[in-house]
Formats: C-alpha cells, sequence, structure tokens
C-alpha cells in the first residue's frame, strides 16, 4: 500500500475511534519524514483511567505481520460497527496515550519501517502537543 | 500473549497426535498408507468424503499430514500459534477429510507466498490466506486427475495452474474482506467461490462436463464419531486446568464480542476462556449431529473442526445460536431434510455469520442464518465444487448483502 493510502486509512480509523464518543473538538496534526510519520490526534472528551487504559493496549498491541497485511486492510475502510484500534496498532511503531489539560484525549502516534526509531524522529514530540499539550497517563 | 501460544500449541498438538493415532489404529498402518497414498491421486471435489474413498485411518492421516503443513508453513514464516492461525489449522485439518490432500495444497501456499513477493511483501503478511486459500486445492487434482491428460502433462499443469491460482487469490481476498466487512468469518471461502466460478466455467466452455459428486460416507464408525467430542472434552479441561474460575470469566466474556473479523479470543480474554468456548461450542453442535441422527463422516467432521477452530476466533454459543435459529426456522419452513449433506453441512458452516448476530442482535443473525440455507443450496453447482468452502462463498453473499443494506440504512436514514 502506498504511504498516502496507508496514512489516510489510519487516520480514518482513529478518527472514526474518536467520533465515535461524541466530543465537540477533534484536531488531526500530521508530521512526515522520509522514513517515519507522526500523527497526534487530540479530543476534548473526558475518558476514564480505564478507557485510556484499553486504548493504550490496542494501539501498542504486539505487532502481529499476519493480521496486519490482511484483517489490517480493513483500518479506515469498513467502518460499520464499532471501530478497532487494534487493526491500526499491528501497523504502527508505537504510540502514547495521554490527557490534554482539559481532560481530553490526546493521542501520538508513530509509523515507520522496521529500523524507525520514533525517540530520533527530528520533530520534537512537543510539537505535536500543540494542540492540548498532553500528559502521560 | 505467551501463555494463549502455549496453551493453543499444546492442543494443536494434541489434535494432530490424535489423528495420526487414529489414522495408524483405525484400520491398521498398511491399509491407512494405501488408502492415504491413494487420497493424493483421488478427485477433490464437493463432496468426496475421503473416509469413504479411502478409508478411516487413510482420512485421519491425510488430515494428519495436511495438519502438519500447516504448521510447518506457519514454522517458516515464524508466525506463532494464536486464535486466527490455530483456525487455520483445524480447517485444514478438517477439510483433508473431504478435499485437501499435501498435493493440491502445496501449489496454492507456493502461489500466495509468490504473491506475495510481487508486491514487496513478505509471505507472512499473507500466510493466513495461504492456509485458508487451500480451499481451492480441488482445482489442482481436477487438472492432474479428472481432465483425462496424460499424466506427464497434466501433472505440471496442475502445479503450474495451482501457483497461479494462489497468485490472484490475496488481492481477490482483500477485495471481498472490504463487501461484508468482517461480518463473514469465512472471507477466503467467498474468495475461493469467486475463483471457483471462472475455473469450473472455463472447462465447461471447453465442453467438459462438471458433474457433481455425492460421496457421502454413512457408516457409523466408532473412531469417526469420538473424534470430535474427544477434541471438544480436552478443550474443556485445558481450559479448566488454567484456573476454573479465571477460565469461566473469560469465556463469559467472550459471549459478549461481536467475533467481528479479527477476533482473537485467547488474546482478547485469555486463553482459558478460549479453549472452554471452542470446547463447549464444539460439543454443543457434535450434539445436534448426533440428535439429528446424522452420519459423523468426512465432511461431518470437517465442519465440526471448522467450529472448534473458529471457537478461538469469532463463534461463541452466544453469536452462532441466532444464526442457527434462523437456519432451523429455513429447514422447518421449506421442508428439508435436516439429514441431508448438504443441510448439515450449512448447519454447521453457516455459523461464520455469527458476527452479524454478535454485532447487529438477534433478529439480523436469524435473517442471516435463514437466507443463508436458502442460498447455498445453490451455489455449489456454480462452481462445480472445485471450491471446498461452498458455505465460505454463500455466507460471504448473505453477509455482504446484509451488510449493504445496514450500511445503506445507517448512512442514509436522517438522524
Amino acid at each position: 500500500m502506498k504511504r498516502r493510502e496507508f496514512i489516510v486509512h489510519l487516520i480514518g480509523e482513529v478518527s472514526s475511534f474518536i467520533l465515535q464518543g461524541e466530543p465537540d473538538k477533534m484536531v488531526i496534526s500530521l508530521h512526515q519524514e522520509p522514513d517515519g510519520i507522526h500523527l497526534a490526534v487530540v479530543d476534548d472528551r473526558v475518558r476514564s483511567d480505564a478507557e485510556i487504559r484499553n486504548i493504550e493496549h490496542s494501539l501498542n498491541a504486539a505487532r502481529r505481520p499476519e493480521l496486519a497485511g490482511y484483517y489490517g486492510e480493513m483500518a479506515g475502510h469498513d467502518l460499520l460497527g464499532a471501530s478497532r484500534l487494534n487493526l491500526v496498532g499491528w501497523q504502527i511503531k508505537g504510540a502514547e496515550v495521554s490527557r490534554t489539560a482539559e481532560g481530553g484525549l490526546m493521542l501520538n502516534l508513530w509509523i515507520g519501517g522496521e529500523g524507525f526509531e520514533y525517540g530520533k524522529f527530528s520533530l520534537d514530540a512537543g510539537a505535536g502537543h500543540g494542540a492540548g499539550g498532553g500528559k502521560s497517563v | 500473549m505467551a501463555t494463549s501460544g502455549n496453551a493453543l500449541s499444546r492442543f494443536v498438538a494434541a489434535t494432530i497426535l490424535l489423528f495420526f493415532v487414529f489414522g495408524v489404529f483405525a484400520d491398521g498402518p498398511i491399509p491407512a498408507l494405501e488408502g492415504f497414498l491413494r487420497l493424493q491421486t483421488s478427485r477433490a471435489r464437493l463432496l468426496s468424503d475421503f473416509t469413504a474413498i479411502g478409508g478411516t485411518g487413510a482420512a485421519f492421516l491425510n488430515a494428519g499430514f495436511v495438519g502438519l503443513l500447516g504448521l510447518l508453513v506457519l514454522r517458516l514464516n515464524k508466525i506463532s500459534l494464536s486464535g486466527p492461525t490455530a483456525a487455520a489449522i483445524f480447517t485444514m485439518l478438517g477439510f483433508a477429510l473431504f478435499g485437501k490432500t499435501l498435493l493440491n495444497c502445496i501449489p496454492i501456499l507456493l502461489g500466495v507466498s509468490l504473491s506475495a513477493l510481487l508486491v514487496g511483501k513478505q509471505p507472512r503478511e499473507y500466510v493466513l490466506i495461504a492456509l485458508f486459500g487451500t480451499s481451492l486445492g480441488p482445482i489442482i487434482s481436477f487438472v492432474a486427475f479428472e481432465l483425462g491428460i496424460p499424466p506427464f502433462l497434466a501433472i505440471p499443469a496442475s502445479l503450474i495452474i495451482g501457483t497461479l491460482v494462489g497468485i490472484v487469490i490475496p488481492p481477490l481476498a482483500i477485495t471481498m474482506l472490504h463487501l461484508h466487512q468482517g461480518y463473514c468469518l469465512y472471507n477466503v471461502g467467498l474468495t475461493a467461490g469467486f475463483i471457483g466460478l471462472f475455473a469450473a466455467s472455463l472447462p465447461n466452455a471447453g465442453g467438459i462436463n462438471i458433474e457433481i459428486m455425492t460421496d457421502w460416507g454413512q457408516r457409523a464408525d466408532p473412531w469417526l464419531i469420538l473424534a470430535v467430542p474427544l477434541l471438544g472434552l480436552l478443550a474443556v479441561l485445558m481450559g479448566l486446568a488454567a484456573g476454573p474460575g479465571r477460565s469461566w470469566k473469560e469465556f463469559l466474556a467472550i459471549q459478549k464480542l461481536s467475533g467481528r473479523l479479527p477476533a482473537d479470543y485467547g488474546e482478547l480474554e485469555g486463553p482459558g476462556g478460549a479453549l472452554l468456548n471452542a470446547g463447549l461450542l464444539s460439543l454443543a453442535y457434535c450434539g445436534f449431529v448426533a440428535a439429528i441422527g446424522a452420519p459423523f463422516n468426512g465432511p461431518v467432521i470437517g465442519g465440526l473442526m471448522t467450529v472448534l477452530g473458529f471457537g478461538f476466533f469469532g463463534k461463541s454459543l452466544r453469536n452462532t445460536l441466532p444464526v442457527f435459529a434462523g437456519l432451523m426456522a429455513a429447514a422447518l419452513l421449506f421442508g428439508k431434510d435436516l439429514t441431508e449433506s448438504w443441510v448439515v453441512l450449512a448447519f454447521l458452516f453457516g455459523t461464520a455469520l455469527a458476527p452479524l448476530a454478535g454485532e447487529f442482535g438477534v433478529l439480523v443473525g436469524m435473517i442471516a442464518g435463514f437466507l443463508h440455507l436458502v442460498v447455498v443450496e445453490r451455489t455449489g453447482a456454480w462452481h462445480g465444487g472445485m471450491s471446498l468452502y461452498n458455505n465460505g462463498f454463500a455466507g460471504g453473499l448473505t453477509a455482504t448483502l446484509i451488510v449493504s443494506v445496514i450500511e445503506w440504512y445507517r448512512s442514509n436514514a436522517k438522524r
């Protein structure tokens, strides 16, 4: 899958998940570099600690190439029914889930190949926090 | 999840071992081996009951080897056993009692791997498509042993055609997935039926009549009757051994899941609950087969093995029940004989539509079951039995119909 389509599908699934919570506000920020991508998504819906833990668990699921290459194709495409963050989790390098100062949700997703280390991403992770100023849970 | 993998690995290993033990002892080792060799060159289209064609021992031996082949493919691709891979292995084991052989599986597996390499992916990304894709093995057996071509031409031609078929499965499987959006568990069944239409039409265009086969064993063989109930019982015991209280809690949590693809119950809730679910589900359907007096032959055991396998990956007692009720309503309304081959198989394999009930409720599940029974009677003739997953084909069509209507309504109805 081309990078553009891949990004569109990931944004589709994540934004579907966010909109399922019926927030008043959603902000999506994307930063691309040659070997990696940073996607930040922010909303203003207050969530419980258990909800945040579940989101973090889904997004940081172990890599499952046998599922990502097949069922992962449904991400951001087949949106009838509950959205599924694990489809995204299998395909990304890492995710951070935190709360914004207003109590909303902040997702920082890093996408890249096997050799991509998101800790070395040139964009300051804080830059993505501009939409809300996140704090890790 | 490592624990999930360990428990599943032990259960899968025990299953394959049981198949080999039954293979050796049912008819004795020499007849089993002779029958096994005969099956490799036998026709394999639906319905070819290997327990009737080669004997009980030969059929179990063939299934054991096909199961081992599936495990070898997983090992070569460095993929561990989980809900979906276990479902694939159990499906391979089951269908190797009525259609899959070592010979007709290998070209498909090779073709799907080549397909991955063609688009710059690793073969392991398509390993599930490869394992389930062996549904189209009968095409290889058809070209090699049914067309009447001299063997020195037929065998290489069948291997090449099988590999080419394997190459086209992944793009179609991914497209088909979008049609029903993961609400039919046998997505490769829909894919294989679609390919089977073309595979059956080509020889037909050349004037070759593809007759429908109905090899349907009727023997009350204790080895056949015992196989799945023993496995179901073992799954329940292994589930309880993981901690009765915890496994029961996980089992109850599984009943609340929709089962929509991809729902790996071991990972979502826990290995004990997944084993308990698979075991109880298979025992329940064994009870149904016994209650209606249908024979425990190759295709029926294949159906039960698939129910068992998908008990780790999408089916539960709760989400299969409405589909079962819909199937029963259609069978009674149209006066179908419950012991007729295609009706029994529809009850077992029709549970592929369980996620519709899990996500949209009892009524939708019942409608799905009802429509499935209506359509599955016709679909087998369309592909001439070239795809072994005829119920997957019918189920995929049914799910596509229902999902399209629900999506259209939800997208367009005024809020």
